[in-house]
C-alpha cells in the first residue's frame, strides 16, 4: 500500500515537472493588444474642472467622429480612430453659456506621449502673466502720461 | 463675463464692436473737451488694474464658476472712462489669460461697460437728489451697494442678451448666468458699498469720473 502511494505521488511530480518544463523551455510571450483611450480634461483656468460639458470631437476631415459629456472631473476619454492622426476636441461649457474651448490633438506629435496636449495656447504661470498685465497697463498710463506732458509742453510754450 | 470664440453670431460681434467704438470714441471726444487732467491716468490706470485682477478671484458654486466683475465700483469712480479701462482690461485679459475671445472683446466691453456706466449715472443721479438721506457717507454706501449689486445683475442681463441673440435657448441661459451671479451680486453689493462709503469719508475727490465734480 505504501508502495503504491510513494509511485503515485512520483508519478505526479514526474507529469507536474514535465508540465513545467515545456512551460519553461517554451515561454511564449503574447501581447494582448489594448488601444487606449484618447483623455481630455477640461477645466476653467484657476478654478475647478469643467462638469457636464458637452465634447464634440472631429476627425481630419472635420466630420463629426465622436461626442460626449465630461465626467465630475471634467475628464472626457474617447478610442482613437485607426489610421486617423488628429482629432479636433471642442468643448462647449454648460453650466457655463458662453465658454467653449478647441484643441487639435496630434498623435504623431510627442506632445501626446507626455499625456499633456495643451489647450489653448502657451501655459505660462499665473503671476508672470499678472504682472504682464500690470506692465501694460503701466506702460499704457506712461504712454498717456507722456503725451499730455507733450500736450501741455505744446500749450505753454506757445504762449 | 467672458463670451470664447466662436459661440456668437456675427450680426451680434458686429453690434458689439460698433457700440464699443462710439462709447470710446464718446469717453476721449468727453475727456478732451473737459480737459486731460493729468491724475486722471494714475486713477484710470489703477482702476484698469483693479478689473484686470478681480476677474481672477474665482468662486466656485457648484458646476459653475463665476468671477468678480466690479464693474459697478469702476462706473461709479472713473464715470465714462470705466469704458475704456474696462476694454484695456478685457483687451488684456483675452491676449494674457485667454478669458474670452479675440473677437468677442467688443461685446464683452459692452457686457461690462454699459451696466458700469449705468451704476455711474444711479450713484451721480441718487447723490444728487439726496434720495436716501443728506448723510453723505450714509447714502453714498447704500447708493454704492446699490449700483454695485445691479451692475451684476445687468452684467449678467446683457451676456444672457448677446448668448440669446445669438440662438442660445432662453431658459436655460438666463437661469445659468442670472442665477450663478446672485452670490457675487450680494458680495459685490456689499463690498462696493463698503469702499464708496470708505472713499467718501476719506477722498470724496476720488468719486465722480474726472474728479472734479464739486460737491
Amino acid at each position: 500500500m505504501k508502495i503504491k502511494r510513494v509511485f503515485a505521488i512520483l508519478a505526479l511530480l514526474l507529469v507536474l515537472s514535465c508540465v513545467s518544463i515545456s512551460e519553461v523551455s517554451a515561454h511564449r510571450l503574447v501581447i494582448d493588444r489594448e488601444i487606449g483611450e484618447i483623455g481630455v480634461k477640461a477645466y476653467f483656468e484657476g478654478a475647478g474642472p469643467c462638469q457636464d460639458a458637452n465634447v464634440k470631437v472631429y476627425d481630419e476631415e472635420g466630420n463629426l467622429y465622436i461626442e460626449g459629456v465630461t465626467d465630475d472631473n471634467g475628464y472626457f476619454g474617447f478610442p482613437p480612430k485607426i489610421g486617423m492622426e488628429e482629432y479636433t476636441v471642442a468643448v462647449d461649457a454648460v453650466h457655463m453659456p458662453g465658454h467653449k474651448a478647441e484643441t487639435v490633438i496630434n498623435l504623431s506629435q510627442a506632445s501626446v506621449g507626455a499625456g499633456a496636449g495643451s489647450a489653448g495656447g502657451i501655459e505660462m504661470p499665473l503671476y508672470t502673466r499678472i504682472i504682464a498685465g500690470f506692465g501694460y497697463i503701466i506702460g499704457l498710463a506712461g504712454a498717456a502720461m507722456a503725451y499730455v506732458g507733450w500736450k501741455l509742453n505744446k500749450k505753454y510754450k506757445g504762449r | 463675463m467672458h463670451i470664447s470664440d466662436g459661440v456668437l453670431s456675427a450680426p451680434v460681434l458686429a453690434a458689439g464692436w460698433i457700440i464699443t467704438a462710439v462709447f470710446i470714441a464718446l469717453a476721449i471726444r468727453w475727456s478732451k473737451k473737459k480737459g486731460i487732467e493729468v491724475e486722471v491716468i494714475p486713477k484710470l490706470s489703477v482702476m484698469t488694474a483693479v478689473f484686470f485682477v478681480v476677474c481672477l478671484v474665482h468662486i466656485p458654486i457648484g458646476p459653475t464658476c463665476v468671477h468678480f466683475i466690479l464693474a459697478g465700483l469702476l462706473g461709479i469712480i472713473l464715470g465714462i472712462l470705466a469704458y475704456p479701462a474696462i476694454f484695456i482690461g478685457l483687451v488684456l485679459q483675452a491676449f494674457l489669460f485667454q478669458f474670452g475671445g479675440i473677437t468677442t472683446i467688443g461685446i464683452n466691453t459692452v457686457n461690462v461697460g454699459i451696466p458700469a456706466l449705468i451704476a455711474y449715472v444711479i450713484f451721480q443721479r441718487g447723490m444728487k437728489l439726496e434720495l436716501l438721506s443728506s448723510r453723505r457717507e450714509f447714502s453714498a454706501g447704500v447708493l454704492g451697494a446699490i449700483a454695485g449689486g445691479l451692475s451684476v445683475f445687468l452684467v449678467a442681463v446683457f451676456t444672457a442678451g448677446a448668448l440669446i441673440a445669438s440662438g442660445e435657448k432662453f431658459t436655460g441661459v438666463a437661469v445659468a448666468i442670472v442665477g450663478a451671479h446672485i452670490p457675487v451680486m450680494i458680495i459685490e453689493a456689499i463690498v462696493v458699498g463698503f469702499i464708496i462709503t470708505f472713499l467718501v469719508r476719506v477722498k470724496p475727490e476720488v468719486i465722480g469720473s474726472l474728479g472734479c465734480d464739486k460737491k
